[in-house]
């Protein structure tokens, strides 16, 4: 996997959400290198080297990426499609972080792999919680594979 | 039968025509051959024994002669007869026809087989066919004439009687047909043959009505069944025809049944079976749109609803965690007030979108072990947490058929309301059972809480309404509605009985009647 560029891709079009969601994150000391995508075209640019980012080599990879599935554009679920299909980008984690309770977005992020599948707390403490948590879980306790 | 060509002499006999004078005259008329006394015996015999009238009679139509047929026939004994004119046997509507026959053996002609009717002694009317020649003299003079009467009253009550059995095919008023399965001849066609396919004896085989039925009588023919059965269309109609085969004539018979109003009856049918399906598909395909739009509505509420809540409730935190000693305690205070109603207006979402989504839901009915259920509910509220004294009361809960996802929902609202309004009691009792009651169990959860006025009790299983005070007991009044909508898509009931101060009973039935 890669070693460079940004640890956290962050996909979010909500600039509420994202304000509290980087707040979290620099609240737990997570908040070096967060790359921030408001859009799913924005965010499979990043993730190819394409478009935008055309240039930025595929390999250097995210350590993981925090996806919202209510995205103008191209919506979350074909991001984490397109990621999930791609043997060069399969392997990194996905952790969707969304409103959604429904269970059809439940069920089809996780038939396209899903790495886990979050829902974001209304109340602020909890949500703070539950991003730094996450966080910490995700670039600390878990061990991502090795090329 | 006795049939020849007698000519018998006239003139007045008093004796019947046994006699040897009578039997002379003849041989010696007409039959040189018998000259022998032995031979007019004979002759005389033949007359006397046959069963046909054998009369004769003068010009001027006076009778001389009279057999033993005669008198069978027509019951005068030969006595009586002889002398008497011919019309004593004519009945009075033909007394003109012995002018006539009179008229024609004085002209020399003979009368072959005429069928007429006489009268009997007795009155009664008898069939006969009669002959009648002229008598000659030995000069060749025509001096009377010779008649010989069969009855047929037998052969024509046969005849008519074979009329009226061949009227029953021939006024059929549907097809009747024979066919000749060598020529393609039709040996028979009744009358409604001929009027609805006048051309069918040319067309025969070519015709609508009769085409293909070969191959369709090949079974039949080789004696596989008793009869065939088919449709056909001729000029409009529809034709059911039963088939039988005639094997020693190799015919076909054909009888139908005009079946058109059937037929007609059937595409109607087919055409509102065809109208109702598509019917049908259209109500389902706007049913399915609106289940559609409505899970889009859900999903936006959901959604969209939810991020500025955060936005509300995040900001709001930001500012106590960050601003908190900028801010006076006034300031405190209201800004954790806009957090609450950020907070409660999350709690109405969650429990309104779980209420659109039970009455969408399929159902999802099976057997249902209601007792298992009401104990998992009661584990999951975790009641000794509550640190209150709360004594749940198990009865007999019998079974039911259900979808126990839905019902289980039922059970935590109703459980979670018993523990929620006995906040106080001391001790807090909650009973769980089940009435038997003519061809239902009810279900119910009745506790000792503060219960409530019945005079609202219309309001209880309405969405958000409530009957107590949100600082008295927490809610968002969506937990009795989504309990009414569960057990209303059951085909069941509620309904509830409390007093205030006293506690409340709520009751449920899970089958009703009509099995929604």
């Amino acid at each position: 996997m890669c070693d460079q560029g940004a640890e956290i891709l962050l996909v979010e079009d909500n600039p509420d959400d994202l304000e509290m969601t980087l707040r979290a994150l620099r609240r737990a000391k997570l908040a070096n290198h967060i790359q921030v995508a408001h859009d799913g075209v924005e965010a499979l640019d990043y993730i190819f080297g394409q478009g935008v980012h055309a240039g930025r080599p595929v390999d250097k990879c995210p350590r993981f990426i925090l996806l919202d599935l209510k995205l103008p554009k191209l919506d979350g679920l074909e991001v984490l499609r397109r990621v999930k299909a791609d043997p060069r980008t399969a392997l990194i984690p996905v952790v969707v972080l969304t409103s959604s309770k429904e269970q059809p977005d439940v069920r089809e992020c996780y038939r396209l792999g899903v790495n886990s599948y979050i829902v974001k707390p209304v109340n602020f403490e909890n949500f703070v919680n539950c991003v730094a948590e996450m966080g910490i879980y995700w670039l600390l306790l878990n061990h991502p594979p090795h090329e | 039968m006795v049939t020849g060509a007698f000519v018998i002499q006239g003139g007045t006999r008093k004796n019947n025509m046994a006699t040897d004078q009578q039997i002379n005259a003849i041989r010696a008329d007409i039959t040189p051959r018998i000259n022998d006394a032995e031979a007019q015996e004979r002759l005389a015999a033949i007359v006397n024994s046959s069963d046909d009238a054998i009369i004769g009679k003068s010009l001027a139509g006076i009778i001389t002669d009279w057999n033993p047929g005669a008198e069978a026939l027509f019951g005068y004994p030969a006595a009586e007869a002889i002398g008497q004119p011919m019309t004593i046997i004519f009945p009075p509507d033909r007394i003109q026809e012995e002018a006539t026959i009179l008229g024609r053996v004085a002209r020399g002609e003979s009368v072959q087989h005429y069928e007429t009717v006489r009268v009997r002694k007795d009155g009664r009317r008898v069939d006969i066919s009669v002959t009648i020649s002229p008598i000659l003299n030995r000069e060749g003079k025509i001096v009377g004439a010779s008649k010989i009467a069969r009855d047929i009253t037998e052969r024509r009550q046969m005849a008519e009687r074979q009329k009226w059995l061949a009227s029953f095919p021939e006024k059929n008023p549907t097809p009747i047909v024979e066919l000749d399965v060598a020529t393609g001849h039709l040996h028979y066609q009744n009358l409604a043959t001929t009027r609805l396919f006048p051309d069918l004896a040319v067309r025969r085989l070519g015709h609508p009505y009769l085409a293909g039925i070969l191959a369709a009588t090949e079974t039949l023919r080789h004696g596989g069944v008793e009869t065939a059965q088919r449709e056909v269309e001729a000029l409009g109609r529809h034709y059911a025809q039963t088939i039988t085969y005639l094997r020693d004539a190799n015919c076909l018979r054909i009888y139908s049944t005009d079946i058109s109003e059937r037929k007609q009856s059937e595409f109607e049918i087919k055409l509102l079976n065809a109208d109702l399906e598509a019917r049908v598909q259209r109500r389902t395909a706007e049913l399915e749109a609106a289940n559609k739009e409505l899970e889009a509505f859900s999903y936006s509420v959901s959604h969209d609803l939810r991020a500025p809540l955060r936005a509300i409730n995040g900001f709001a935190g930001i500012l106590l965690e960050d601003f908190s000693q900028q801010l006076p305690p006034e300031g405190r205070h209201y800004l954790e007030r806009v957090r609450q109603g950020g907070l409660r207006m999350g709690q109405l979402i969650d429990d309104l979108l779980t209420f659109a989504r039970l009455g969408r839901q399929p159902l999802n009915r099976q057997p249902v072990n209601t007792a298992r259920l009401v104990t998992e509910v009661l584990a999951d509220l975790n009641l000794p947490a509550s640190g209150r004294p709360i004594e749940a009361r198990l009865y007999d809960l019998p079974e039911c058929q259900g979808d126990p996802a839905l019902l289980k929902q039922v059970w935590i609202n109703l459980l979670s309301n018993g523990v929620k309004y006995t906040r106080g009691r001391n001790p807090a009792l909650v009973e769980i059972g089940c009435e038997q009651r003519p061809g239902e169990c009810v279900y119910f959860v009745r506790d000792n809480g503060v219960g409530f006025d019945m005079q609202y009790a219309g309001k209880l299983f309405r969405v958000f309404q409530r009957l107590h005070r949100a600082d008295e007991f927490e809610g968002t009044g969506v937990g009795l509605a989504i309990v009414q909508r569960v057990v209303h898509r059951h085909g069941g009931r509620v309904w509830a009985d409390a007093e205030p101060g006293r506690g409340a009973t709520f009751y449920f039935t899970v089958e009703g009647d009509s099995h929604v």
